[in-house]
């Protein structure tokens, strides 16, 4: 009897994980807050047609051909980050039940902050159309910032960097390089988010109430569904779309975040943020686009690139956990030198 | 009869089986037998607790009283007095909604609210008063005023008297008497009859009257929460959930819902909490436990196993209680809003200044209760006491600092805004040492909202 409940209970835990599991995947392609959505590969498509039809008096048909090239999309390196898609929607649907929220941050910065601010009281005579401009403008901004910050970190910090460094193994860029992540980046990632927009929701509430909201299109935050729509999607492709220095100071382009992925030394550690490039300038990691050669993707270090599922997963812990050693052996030993 | 019809008649036959076994199985308050040793009298059923539904009559009519002008000798005879004659002025009969008493003595003869009234020190109110001298004060207030609302200190004793009452007498006199230490071996033992002559045992009757004070309809096992709530409000189409005894009308001993359970009811629509079905099945199961002791002496494992259901009873009941100053804490935040509005753009306040005061009202009549439950809040009790303060923060910045030769004195202190902080922290409280889970009005309710807006950040996009 026990074990026959036992067995029930396992079979519905592992039914609604499938449709748990089946539904990410089908909002991470059809929600408006989501990079790889087809609305915005379609957009990006449109974008790089006009683009290069302006630019560079391209066909359509080169264009495409370009953007739609079979060695890229079902190349080894492609199909690698097909399958991390897939099997990370699982594993992340597992750890959420122990990963921080948004609303624990938000609501705990609320109460934190009725302990030494008591919040303004407006007449709001016709100005409550700021508090959601602000709000958005806010979020964006700090969000735009950390994930710069956190970038940084996975590229400085060897203990990261190894799980980072799956990411940056790709040989081939598609739309769907942007999720080829390993499980314990996306727990930070998911930390920052949390704690960003946490922070800001939690405090704008506080201090305007109901009459904070999201400026958003379709849900998603309004400027980042225009980041989204003009092309965000370029920036994991082989089409190298410049802004051209003027623009690219302000506003990093596909064509400077394909040099953030490129072998080239010279390129190593550039253009780590994601919408605006004022982060990259202040950190001293901006690099402008320069017609050149196509660039070649991926690491070159002394360990192993990346074939399958479990070299995927299995050597960033590896690599980090090497890391974490040699840091632990330098910390002895000047301990005991000195 | 047709033939046809016999398969049809069937059908109706197994339905009521199928009806019926429902209804028995399910816990009612009621029929249990008489257990008393060598009992003479002719009662079939040992349950009686009609002198607190006359208790739950009285304070009914006496929020009506006070409401209604504020007599001082009618407000006295529904506090302390005890004479015959005297109407049930709420619950009363309504249009698809009639109720079977009509005087407080046909519940129970020559009861009163004041010899039941808590009488340890009350710290939440100015004057160094225990409960029932809090009371007794408030009442004489609320006689100098028209409707019961003073609006120079924002008191409103309609609300400030009902739900201090509610706590001081209903909540104290369960949980810190019948629930306590009546239950105790040799405090009305189970083998003696509760007085001579009487068809029920010492413990039986203690336990009666403790349930009796939560105000809890007898089947309420049957009903939903929703139901428990509309036949408290008296709504026409609770009258046949109310109505158990399908006799057309609704008994005020029986099928009446008040007090506290109601206020268990009004949370638990909401599909978060059970309050209602967990205090009051803790009351069938030790009524039950009871029964089955079958008139000798309980064991210290039965009663261990009944003061078990007790503390289920003293838990969820005063968690019920701190819903509610979580509730109000959060009405009182959103009039504050208001009001500050109003002011700022020069509006006319009066009537959110009233609402604000009601809301206040409630909010520190359950904030009081809290204190009559027997047991020291300790440091949750001060902090909630410094946080409402003795009154509403007036449009003024004043509010009550304390009582001096029988009469409010007032002070300059905290904005209104600050004040407003103060209903976010008084929340906070009431997660903090109670673990309230209905959370009604929580003030930051909107964050939830807001935070889905934002969507899941499980896919991490990695540029």
């Amino acid at each position: 009897m026990l074990m026959e409940q036992l067995l029930l209970d396992t079979l519905i835990w592992l039914q609604e994980l499938f449709w748990g599991w089946l539904a990410g995947l089908q909002t991470l392609l059809l929600a408006a807050n989501k990079r790889v959505s087809v609305g915005y590969l379609v957009s990006a498509t449109l974008v790089a047609l006009l683009w290069f039809s302006w630019r560079h008096n391209w066909s359509v048909h080169d264009t495409l051909k370009q953007l739609y090239s079979r060695q890229i999309w079902w190349s080894r390196s492609a199909r690698l980050d097909y399958m991390l898609v897939v099997v990370n929607q699982a594993i992340m649907l597992l750890l959420k039940p122990f990963l921080l929220g948004k609303l624990l941050v938000a609501t705990a910065i609320y109460y934190a902050m009725a302990d030494w601010l008591v919040p303004v009281a407006w007449s709001w005579s016709g100005l409550e159309w700021l508090v959601p401009v602000i709000y958005t403008l806010v979020l964006f901004l700090l969000d735009d910032a950390s994930r710069y910050w956190l970038h940084h970190l996975m590229h400085r910090w060897p203990v990261l960097w190894a799980f980072h460094r799956l990411h940056h193994s790709a040989k081939t860029l598609t739309p769907f390089t942007v999720l080829r992540t390993h499980p314990v980046e996306a727990v930070l990632f998911g930390l920052r988010g949390a704690l960003v927009q946490g922070l800001v929701t939690g405090a704008f509430v506080y201090l305007f109430g109901s009459k904070v909201s999201l400026l958003g299109v379709l849900g998603a935050n309004g400027l980042v569904f225009m980041f989204n729509l003009l092309g965000a999607n370029l920036r994991h492709s082989h089409v190298p779309l410049s802004y051209g220095s003027r623009v690219e100071k302000w506003l990093l382009s596909p064509a400077q975040h394909q040099l953030h992925h490129s072998q080239d030394r010279a390129h190593y550690d550039k253009n780590l943020g994601v919408v605006l490039a004022i982060w990259d300038r202040l950190g001293g990691t901006w690099l402008a686009y320069q017609p050149q050669t196509p660039l070649q993707f991926g690491v070159c270090d002394e360990y192993d690139q990346h074939d399958n599922l479990w070299q995927a997963y299995w050597q960033p812990l590896q690599q980090s956990g090497q890391a974490v050693k040699r840091v632990i052996q330098r910390w002895v030993s000047a301990r005991q030198s000195g | 009869m047709s033939l046809t019809k016999i398969p049809q008649l069937g059908v109706l036959a197994a339905a009521m089986v199928i009806a019926t076994s429902a209804h028995a199985s399910k816990d009612v308050y009621a029929d249990f037998p008489v257990t008393v040793q060598n009992y003479a009298g002719d009662k079939q059923t040992s349950v009686s607790y009609g002198g607190q539904m006359a208790r739950h009559a009285l304070h009914n009519s006496l929020k009506k009283i006070i409401g209604k002008g504020a007599d001082a000798q009618q407000m006295a005879a529904y506090f302390s007095g005890k004479d015959a004659g005297r109407e049930i002025i709420d619950p009363a009969s309504k249009e698809g909604f009639p109720v079977k008493q009509s005087q407080v003595d046909e519940l129970s003869k020559g009861k009163n609210l004041a010899g039941k009234t808590y009488n340890g020190a009350i710290f939440g109110f100015p004057g160094n008063m225990t409960g029932v001298e809090v009371l007794e004060f408030m009442l004489d207030q609320a006689s100098n005023t028209a409707t019961g609302f003073d609006p120079l200190t924002g008191y409103d004793y309609i609300q400030l008297v009902s739900k201090f009452a509610m706590g001081a007498v209903f909540y104290s006199q369960a949980v810190d008497n019948y629930l306590d230490e009546k239950l105790e071996a040799g405090n009305k033992p189970n083998s003696k009859p509760y007085k001579d002559g009487a068809a029920y045992t010492g413990k039986e009757h203690v336990w009666d009257e403790a349930f009796g004070y939560f105000g809890a309809p007898a089947h309420t096992l049957t009903l939903t929460a929703k139901d428990v709530y509309n036949i408290a409000k008296q709504k026409p189409e609770a009258l046949a959930k109310a109505d158990y005894n399908g006799d057309g009308m609704v008994d005020l001993k029986t099928e009446m819902a008040y007090a506290h359970a109601y206020y268990a009811a009004s949370f638990d629509k909401g599909g978060k909490t059970n309050y209602l079905h967990t205090i009051t099945q803790a009351y069938v199961d030790g009524r039950k436990l009871i029964t089955a002791a079958n008139g000798r002496d309980l064991t210290d494992t039965q009663r261990q196993q009944l003061k078990a259901y007790a503390d289920v009873i003293k838990t969820n009941w005063q968690q019920v209680i701190a819903e509610s100053v979580f509730k109000y804490a959060g009405s009182v935040y959103a009039d504050i809003a208001k009001l500050e509005k109003a002011v700022a753009n020069n509006e006319d306040a009066s009537k959110l200044f009233r609402t604000y005061s009601k809301h206040w009202g409630e909010l520190k009549g359950f904030a009081l209760a809290l204190e009559t439950g027997g047991k020291n809040l300790g440091i949750v009790g001060v902090k909630l006491n410094r946080l409402l303060g003795y009154s509403p923060v007036l449009l003024g910045n004043t509010q009550v600092t304390g009582i001096a030769n029988g009469e409010y004195t007032q002070a300059e202190g905290i904005s209104m805004g600050e004040y407003r902080v103060h209903m976010i922290k008084v929340q906070k409280l009431m997660i903090d040492a109670f673990g309230v889970q209905a959370r009604s009005k929580d003030v930051t309710a909107e964050l939830a909202d807001l935070v889905a807006s934002l969507g899941s950040s499980l896919a991490a996009e990695n540029d």
